[in-house]
């Protein structure tokens, strides 16, 4: 039986389902990595590599990076745009820090390569910000 | 007679007062090499180490320099601070983990031809903090702290 006010009930429904499923389309997976190569207390080469995961990432987001798109929707758009915030933001998970020094008749080299192994991201774009959260 | 018996006595009070300063060695060390390794056991006991439910903070300082060919000053600081900043995660490695070192000399006909050492550091750095940052004459220099928990290394 109908209730007075129609399908009140089953119209909500259908529209948080709606809601919901927008979100979780918005939402999309990434590979990143990032890599910058030291040498002599020189940045001598940084490379920063996105790449959209062509299947499902397993694992949980941890802490989460809340970046301003200005209505960019490209998520290399919006990562240069927020370089800075971004790096640091990779910094704080973790880099793995290779060096190797030699000392050839007294005169010292260097070489300090660190790195964040390919890692996946779930970006999730909405009105004003990007939401990007590395899965583990 | 009487000068030699002072000087017995001399000598011997002397050797007392060494006996006294010197450090209990064993019965088979008797040269000063002997003592040394001693006293750098007893430095390595007092050397800092993380406690259960305690904290150990960790500070360094990297230091980086801009390339040669930067386009403008602001240019110059970006990568001058990268530099300083993976230098310091150099450091908080090495301080934390150890440092490897391989060292090599040829010597011909009493002669050092080549003398090498190589140092490496292998290690996963992760929460450290930058505290400080400063850039004078073209180099940049970025303190870093890391904070270890003994949480962090028990299984």
């Amino acid at each position: 039986m109908r209730s007075r006010d129609g399908n009140y009930t089953f119209t909500r429904t259908v529209l948080l389902l709606a809601f919901f499923s927008s979100l979780a389309l918005n939402a999309s997976e990434f590979l990143i990595s990032y890599r910058y190569v030291l040498k002599d207390a020189i940045l001598y080469n940084e490379t920063l590599d996105i790449s959209q995961a062509m299947k499902k990432c397993s694992g949980v987001p941890q802490k989460t990076l809340s970046l301003e798109h200005h209505d960019k929707k490209n998520i290399k758009d919006i990562l240069s745009a927020n370089s800075e915030e971004f790096i640091e933001f990779i910094h704080k998970l973790g880099l793995d820090v290779a060096h190797r020094g030699e000392t050839i008749n007294m005169q010292n080299s260097s070489t300090t390569i660190l790195t964040l192994k390919t890692t996946c991201f779930k970006v999730d774009i909405n009105e004003n910000f990007a939401i990007i959260a590395p899965l583990k | 007679m009487k000068y030699s018996l002072f000087l017995a006595m001399f000598l011997s009070l002397s050797a007392c007062a060494t006996a006294n300063e010197i450090p209990p060695v064993s019965a088979t060390c008797q040269t000063a090499e002997c003592i040394k390794p001693q006293r750098i056991a007893h430095d390595v006991h007092k050397a800092k180490t993380l406690e259960k439910k305690s904290d150990m903070r960790i500070s360094v300082t990297g230091q980086g320099v801009a390339p040669l060919n930067t386009t403008s000053p602001a240019q110059a600081y970006a990568l001058a601070k990268r530099a300083a900043v993976g230098d310091a995660y150099r450091l908080i490695a090495e301080k934390v983990k150890g440092v490897r070192v391989d060292g090599q000399d040829l010597i011909k006909n009493m002669m050092v031809q080549k003398s090498s050492v190589r140092t490496s550091v292998n290690a996963m750095v992760r929460n450290a903090n930058i505290v400080e940052t400063t850039f004078k004459d073209g180099l940049c220099e970025v303190e870093m702290e890391i904070i270890l928990s003994h949480a962090q290394f028990s299984y």
